[in-house]
């Protein structure tokens, strides 16, 4: 993969994310409370987070499912992003050594 | 998530450095939390094959663990830019909504002095910050202040991929095919509402499924998700 194509990716998806940041800023006086896209994007993140990792889940295997669901768990239960990500990893590596 | 709908405040916004030193102070432990994240994204990045700069510049520039980790799991040759820009904007929609209840605060604030700081929003940034503004009043200050050890912590732990000894093995592979998923995993519980959540979820998992299988794996988050969010939008309430 050419140098100039991995830089200009990331210079879009930085122009992109800035622009999600400071577009609500920015739109705020047009974009009404109750309105159906506001709705829309207030119930969008969740349920695009549950398809991305189901989509994830069927790549990653067996392990990959133990590892998420090890991770799901440690995050609702201490709310610790690095402690999830931990105990997630860490399940995941001991599944793949019991050969799942 | 939910979005309070904070009238706009009586009370005239400021950036003051009391603000942001308050901010600052207080976000301190997001340097350890973010740098540990950080850090597995820079493995994530390093088992990738992605050089040290362009893994520094992606977490400095995009600075978003869900963008990073969609845009990372689509990853090919050559780039499917178009499908990446949709995902990151499905998913980190958001911060369109935060910024909505940011200009209810600030929006007496000059809008030039606020577009720079609005670099370095953060989900966490934001919320202390509308926690802050409750009892302090609005203080562009500490939304700044708060933000830098935030990022500081992100790019950083990033960065520190790179300079540990650490080789493109076994378990770092391992990491590299499963972390992005469970950085999104780390997210989920905070999305749960009530009982309510199961019919969305349940569509978007078996809509997602389907594409996967039938369609095309990098849609199937995107059709997943919005069928989903439409089952969410036929409830009377968002609770």
């Amino acid at each position: 993969m050419h140098d100039l194509e991995v830089l200009a990716a990331i210079l879009i998806l930085g122009v992109t994310c800035y622009a999600m940041r400071a577009g609500g800023y920015v739109l705020a006086g047009s974009l009404r409370d109750d309105g159906v896209v506001a709705r829309f994007l207030r119930l969008a993140p969740g349920n695009l987070f549950v398809a991305f990792i189901v989509g994830g889940c069927l790549s990653g295997g067996l392990a990959g499912l133990v590892g998420t669901l090890v991770a799901i768990a440690a995050m609702a239960i201490n709310n610790r992003e690095w402690a999830a990500l931990g105990a997630g990893f860490g399940a995941a590596l001991m599944a793949s050594a019991l050969g799942m | 998530m939910t979005i309070t709908s904070a009238k706009t405040s009586p009370r005239v916004p400021t950036m003051t450095s009391a603000g942001f030193r308050r901010g600052l102070v207080a976000a301190l432990p997001f340097l350890l939390s973010n740098g540990a994240a950080g850090l597995v994204m820079g493995l994530t990045y390093k088992g990738l094959g992605l050089g040290a700069s362009h893994a520094f510049l992606f977490s400095l520039l995009v600075y978003s663990a869900t963008a990073q980790a969609i845009t990372l799991s689509m990853w090919a040759s050559p780039l499917p830019i178009v499908a990446m820009v949709v995902a990151c904007i499905a998913t980190n929609s958001r911060y369109l909504l935060m910024g909505a209840h940011l200009r209810q605060l600030f929006g007496r604030f000059a809008i030039r002095r606020m577009l720079p700081t609005l670099f370095l929003l953060a989900d966490a940034s934001w919320l202390m910050t509308s926690s802050d503004a409750e009892r302090n009043g609005p203080d562009a200050g500490y939304l700044l202040g708060s933000s830098i050890p935030m990022a500081i912590g992100w790019s950083g732990g990033t960065a520190l991929a790179y300079a540990a000894p650490l080789a493109a093995g076994g378990s770092l592979k391992l990491a590299g095919a499963l972390l992005p998923t469970m950085f999104i995993a780390t997210l989920l519980p905070s999305q749960w509402k009530n009982l309510k959540s199961v019919w969305p979820w349940l569509t978007s998992a078996i809509v997602a499924l389907l594409v996967a299988r039938f369609v095309d794996a990098s849609w199937s988050m995107l059709i997943g998700g919005g069928c989903g969010t439409l089952v969410s939008m036929m409830e009377r309430t968002d609770a």
